[in-house]
């Protein structure tokens, strides 16, 4: 009866980017930047949007040139057997890597934040399982999940964005260029992979209702994620002083923390389910790109099965780390730093292939 | 200028994509129009088609011959909605009994009757309840007045209440419902269809839906479903739509059990299936999505703006039942920063002498009114009243002077449970009900953080539910851009659209154009 | 499907197991002390001496007044703020917690310490302590404080605090800097931060003055039950006290500073008419700061254009305004609030050698990069600078008679 055939629609699929995109700002994304760039993180983060473009361009040309191929298939056909295996191998390795790194980092803040008490692994526990019960059930629930609760979370946001910029001082803003225009470069040009994700989402093309909710759905989502992160970023400038923001693990914390909600003074509980829902759909989807990667290395149809599996290993890995605030900065900066060409040169290198196979002509 | 520009880039934006649907066929729309033959097998065989007789169980055809001219006559009526005593008495004895070969056909009748050529003008009549008599050999129709729907003498609905609009509900007799239905939908489209579901009781069951609306596949899904039921006897539709869910496990009920005909005929005329079964003073109408269940007969009764407003009020009762004594004990063992410096200390000087934890404290509390609800509920009508008597002030107040539990918690559980009072679905009352206790055992062991995880796992649960194929939160999400009443209904002249995820055989409500 | 039981059963075990060993952070709410007031005083060696002010939830109960008093000190050495809460369990019953933390209290003399800081940053650490709370400096021992502390009105502590901070506040008496602008103002290291002032020890006689606010907490001669006094500001430089603002000097510097917000202040000014009598006016402002720096020169150039806007409530020397008489005493509030301006920025340059008017956040946007502005050094530059204040009086209303009797008339 259902006439969608469990296919993502424009809402659902955009549901999906900003969420999984807009929950970045959360956690220490922000922090890596303020401390390069001090006050002029958001410029850099504007320059990071124009220099993701052409990547995400490139991408999005060649992938909508297919119809019904994912990027898994859309890679083995132009790179061929080998070298195809061996990219998907990677991108595989950087987002079970990534997911590692991002849930321990929230494990992390939930246990420093607000559960000071309660041991990590059943934090840890219980923000996989429920994220590999919703991947485990497949993306078409993600995103209606995701969509369900997009107004909510976004209301959530603005009301937190809304009362910083309230609360805090615009002149916090200056030095406009921050750490100087070299660093802003320097910095925009190796963090691009904050967006490195969009890559992640070709995998899932065949799971749209066409190609053109793909395009549209991408630019959209682009432009919101892109508009959010400015916003926030200028938002914890202007409340901590790009001084005091250095020393914050998590300004998005941090923030709701200090703000006020009329009568209410201590209203970072009010936020918290907002920010845990956003995190448990985000983690949701990283766990399914994950395990539609393995399946498709592995020729595993039923790749829905190895959701358990992968949930298990990452649990296990990600509680490897000690003091995870310091370390965990490095393994991200790490990670930034390898996955931040992958992102530039392979969108660069697929559409220099199809060019040459003449994808584009028929 | 610009501003339309804007607007139309962003519904552009917007709209989704989906598979076209159907609209409706215009050759029925010809036919109809037409005057009827004067061959009397040829219009039966027209009539016969339009009501998809004999698959239409209530719509009656005999065919007599008329005593005295020998010629062969048909009687068509609906004995749903026609008074059958009538046809009989004052229709088809007289012409059986005819010997005078002279007499017209008029004259033979002691009713008043009228003349009709056009086949639309004589359904329209038969649809009304009246009795069409077609006559070999003559190109008209006689049209006797015989329309007998059921009215008042049904009695009020006890469930659903509504301030605005009909009282009516169905009662235990199959024909009395139908009529009902046939009542407010007087469309030759509406088919009943009857089978017998069990075995050794042979229950009768009547499937109704529109034929120019209702999907094929749909259709088809149902009647196999009941067709394999394998039972000796099946009472009512009660159990039946156990019988036939999917998902039997399941909280969420996927079957809407209604005992109002207006919100069956909305149901219908949308689309969606009505059975309805003898011994059962309900329909059952499918699939159901999880907004059928969350609104109300009165939403559209009332002008658009109380009409939002009761529903937001619904939704606030329906957070309010499922999360307040969940976040109660969530904030007051986890979070204790949240709660504004007075209200803490209320809290904590009142707490202090109570023996049990929180947790404990608020689930006897709990349990407490669901005893007194269902007590309650089966208390003999006399004793009724002493019961709320005795709910309220030994339990309210007793138990807090006694120090078993604290006021504001009285205050909270009785909150919750008034609040689940607004939900007028049985099904979706009692999943609310049940889901509150893992909700409060969760902010126990976890805080806001176990609420929140296991909220999240509802969510990612109900998108994946589906009724007889249908996602169960459609069509919010997966999204068709077709009908858009979710959680707050549209101005009516906006409602152009039947649901897109039923698939209709004609997806706009306007006729013509 | 026997898989899938046994995956059932093995969930059905994982919660089970979650459910038992869970609440780790529970904390019945009944269960805790709840610590409304934290004070810190200079104890012996690298230690100090922690005060708690406990309130007494008992007063809330509705039903049978409690004999118990309405809140409870104690006193102990201790090493930092955190581990404090553990030490205060061997006195208190119930588990210590910061969560309805009203304000830090903190002695002048430790304040003064240079390891002060160290303490500080203790309140970053704690996640219960919100970096929203006011931090109060008072003269004597917090633990003396505390004690002689006693408010006849408001038994409930907390909001003895809330309002009194919220009204001196709003009276411009104290400034409106929270913790997190001392951890702020300190790392960016470019002002002075202020604090509220306080104490219960009263001058004996207490000191006259000719405005009324010319004073510090203590020096205000009131009699009566109450003798606590929040008045004035105690100045912070890098963390650490440097010295105090009066009263007067703390609504001056609420004038100066675009970042603090100013309420509606009575103040008094001396009669242009007749030198004995003095003006009573209500001042507001309505209009920002205007501030243009110039750093190209050899000296550094402010200038500042402070408008405000007077209300005039009462004049003892009953003359009633022309026109011409209102353009003499606005040019006489004018040159007044200019003195005590000039006066008081003389003062921060010379003693403080720093400002708290934030004028180093408008002087950023004059920078490029973080480099050239702290190349620059402010704090330092801040003493050899040249600032030229200008107030713009505006009169509003004469109060709600405006004109007043000739008393040589009404005399007669």
């Amino acid at each position: 009866m259902d006439h969608t055939k469990g296919k993502l629609g424009f809402r659902e699929f955009l549901a999906i980017i900003i969420i999984t995109f807009g929950t970045k700002l959360t956690d220490n994304t922000p922090t890596g930047l303020f401390n390069k760039v001090g006050s002029a993180a958001w410029i850099t983060i504007i320059l990071m949007c124009l220099l993701a473009i052409i990547p995400i361009y490139l991408l999005t040309k060649v992938i909508t040139a297919y119809q019904d191929q994912n990027l898994v298939d859309i890679i083995y056909h132009l790179l061929g057997k080998y070298v195809g295996f061996f990219v998907i191998f990677v991108l595989w390795l950087t987002e079970t890597y990534s997911i590692v790194l991002s849930s321990s980092m929230y494990t992390d803040i939930i246990e420093t934040m607000y559960f000071v008490r309660t041991p990590t692994l059943y934090i840890y526990i219980i923000l996989i399982g429920v994220a590999a019960y919703g991947a485990k059930k497949g993306l078409e629930f993600i995103g209606s999940t995701a969509w369900i609760t997009l107004v909510g979370l976004n209301l959530a946001l603005f009301v937190v964005l809304v009362l910083t910029f309230y609360l805090g001082r615009l002149s916090y803003l200056f030095p406009i260029l921050g750490n100087g225009i070299g660093e802003i470069i320097k910095e925009g040009a190796s963090n691009a992979s904050i967006f490195g994700e969009f890559l992640y989402l070709g995998f899932i093309v065949t799971s749209l209702r066409s190609n053109n909710v793909y395009r549209k759905g991408i630019w959209t989502g682009f432009l919101y994620v892109s508009f959010i992160f400015i916003l926030s970023l200028i938002a914890y400038i202007i409340l901590f002083d790009y001084v005091s923001i250095v020393h914050l693990n998590y300004p998005f914390h941090e923030s709701i923390r200090y703000i006020q909600l009329g009568f209410l003074t201590n209203v970072e509980s009010l936020f918290l389910p907002f920010w845990l829902v956003a995190s448990f759909i985000r983690f949701s989807f990283y766990l399914y790109i994950s395990a539609l990667l393995f399946g498709a290395l592995f020729k595993i149809n039923q790749f829905k099965y190895l959701v358990p599996s992968i949930a298990i290993l990452i649990i296990f890995l990600g509680l490897i780390p000690e003091a995870p605030v310091f370390s965990l900065i490095n393994f991200r900066e790490k990670l930034v730093y390898i996955s931040t060409p992958i992102f530039y040169f392979l969108p660069l290198l697929l559409w220099l292939m199809a060019k040459r196979k003449g994808v584009f002509k028929k | 200028m610009e501003k339309m520009r804007v607007k139309q880039f962003f519904n552009k934006l917007i709209k989704e994509e989906h598979p076209p649907f159907e609209k409706a066929a215009k050759e029925d729309d010809l036919l109809k129009k037409k005057q009827i033959d004067s061959s009397l097998a040829k219009n039966m065989e027209i009539f016969k088609e339009i009501y998809y007789v004999p698959n239409n169980c209530d719509v009656n055809i005999r065919d007599i011959e008329i005593g005295g001219t020998k010629k062969m006559a048909a009687v068509l009526s609906i004995s749903s909605i026609s008074n059958i005593k009538i046809i009989e008495e004052l229709i088809i004895r007289p012409l059986l009994s005819n010997d005078n070969e002279s007499k017209v056909i008029e004259k033979l009748l002691s009713q008043q009757v009228r003349k009709a050529q056009v086949i639309e003008d004589i359904l329209k009549e038969i649809n009304n309840g009246n009795t069409a008599l077609f006559v070999d050999g003559e190109p008209n129709a006689y049209i006797i007045n015989t329309s007998n729907f059921q009215g008042r003498s049904v009695e009020k609905a006890e469930n659903e209440v509504v301030v605005k609009g009909p009282k009516e509900s169905f009662n235990e007799q199959a024909i009395t419902n139908i009529s009902l239905i046939r009542k407010k939908i007087r469309d030759e489209n509406l088919i009943v269809e009857s089978t017998t579901i069990s075995k050794r009781a042979k229950n009768e069951l009547y499937l109704l839906y529109i034929k120019d609306i209702a999907n094929e596949e749909l259709l088809t899904t149902i009647r196999n479903k009941i067709n394999s039921l394998d039972v000796d006897s099946i009472q009512n539709l009660s159990v039946l739509e156990q019988y036939i869910e999917d998902n039997i496990y399941s909280l969420f009920p996927t079957i809407l059990y209604t005992e109002r005909p207006d919100r069956a005929g909305e149901f219908l005329e949308d689309g969606f299936i009505v059975l309805i079964m003898d011994n059962s003073p309900d329909a059952l109408i499918l699939p159901a999505t999880f907004w059928s269940f969350f609104h109300n007969a009165e939403d559209h009764y009332l002008r658009f703006l109380f009409g939002n407003f009761i529903r937001i009020l619904r939704l606030l009762a329906l957070f309010i039942t499922l999360f307040i004594s969940a976040i109660y004990i969530a904030i007051t063992n986890y979070h204790v920063e949240m709660i504004p410096p007075d209200l803490l200390l209320a809290i904590s000087s009142t707490r202090e002498i109570v023996p049990f934890p929180p947790l404990v404290e608020i689930l006897m509390l709990e349990i407490a009114f669901e005893l007194i609800r269902e007590g309650g509920l089966r208390v003999p009508k006399p004793i009724g009243p002493t019961i709320g008597i005795v709910g309220a002030l030994i339990l309210g107040q007793a138990a807090v002077q006694a120090n078993l539990v604290s006021p504001l918690v009285v205050i909270i559980v009785a909150l919750g449970g008034l609040s689940s009072f607004a939900i007028g679905d049985t099904n979706l009352n009692y999943t609310i009900r049940l889901m509150r206790f893992p909700f409060l055992i969760s902010a126990g062991v976890f805080g806001l953080y176990g609420l929140t995880a296991l909220f999240t796992i509802g969510l990612f649960y109900m998108t994946s539910i589906k009724s007889f194929g249908v996602p169960y939160l459609a069509p919010m999400t997966p999204n068709d851009s077709t009908a858009k009443d979710t959680i707050f209904r549209r101005l009516l002249k906006n409602e152009l659209y039947r649901p897109g995820y039923l698939k209709p055989k004609d997806i706009e409500k306007k006729a013509g154009e | 499907m026997k898989n899938q039981l046994c995956l059932r059963q093995f969930l059905f075990l994982i919660s089970m197991l979650l459910m038992l060993s869970g609440c780790w952070d529970q904390t019945n709410i009944d269960k805790r002390a709840y610590v409304v007031a934290i004070g810190i005083d200079k104890g012996e060696d690298n230690k100090i001496n922690i005060s708690y002010l406990i309130t007494n939830p008992e007063l809330s109960k509705q039903e049978g007044a409690s004999s118990e008093p309405a809140y409870e000190i104690i006193t102990f050495p201790t090493n930092d703020l955190i581990s404090a809460k553990n030490t205060a369990n061997s006195v208190i019953a119930k588990e210590i917690t910061y969560n309805m933390l009203g304000v830090i209290i903190v002695s002048e003399e430790l304040a003064k310490e240079p390891e002060f800081i160290r303490y500080m940053y203790d309140v970053t650490k704690d996640r219960e302590i919100k970096r929203n709370k006011t931090m109060i400096i008072t003269k004597e021992d917090v633990k003396t404080f505390l004690t002689e502390n006693k408010p006849k009105l408001e038994t409930r502590v907390h909001k003895y605090f809330e309002f009194i901070i919220e009204n001196a506040k709003n009276a411009g008496l104290i400034p409106d800097f929270k913790l997190h602008s001392y951890f702020s103002i300190t790392e960016s290291d470019a002002g002075l931060f202020l604090s509220p002032y306080a104490t219960t020890e009263q001058v004996p006689g207490g000191k006259y003055t000719v405005g009324e606010d010319e004073l510090l907490a203590g020096e205000l001669n009131i009699e009566g039950d109450s003798n606590t006094q929040f008045l004035g500001s105690a100045v912070f430089k890098e963390g650490k006290m440097i010295g105090t603002l009066n009263g007067e000097e703390t609504r001056l510097t609420i004038l100066l500073n675009e970042t603090l917000e100013m309420g509606e202040i009575y103040t008094t000014y001396s009669d242009p008419f007749n030198q004995q009598y003095r003006i009573s006016t209500r001042m507001m402002k309505r209009d920002k700061n205007e501030v243009k720096m110039d750093f190209t020169g050899y000296i550094p150039v402010i200038d500042v254009t402070v408008p405000v806007y007077t209300d005039i409530l009462s004049t003892h020397s009953m003359e009633t305004f022309d026109n011409g008489k209102i353009e003499q005493l606005k040019l006489h509030i004018e040159d007044e609030i200019n003195k005590k301006l000039n006066n008081l920025i003389k003062r921060t340059q010379e003693e403080f050698k720093g400002e708290p008017f934030g004028w180093a956040l408008i002087a950023r946007k004059k920078f490029w990069t973080r480099h050239d502005f702290e190349k620059f050094d402010w704090m330092n530059t801040y003493p050899n600078m040249k600032v030229n204040v200008k107030v713009m009086v505006t009169i509003g209303t004469f109060g709600e008679q405006s004109k007043l009797p000739d008393l040589s008339e009404v005399r007669d």
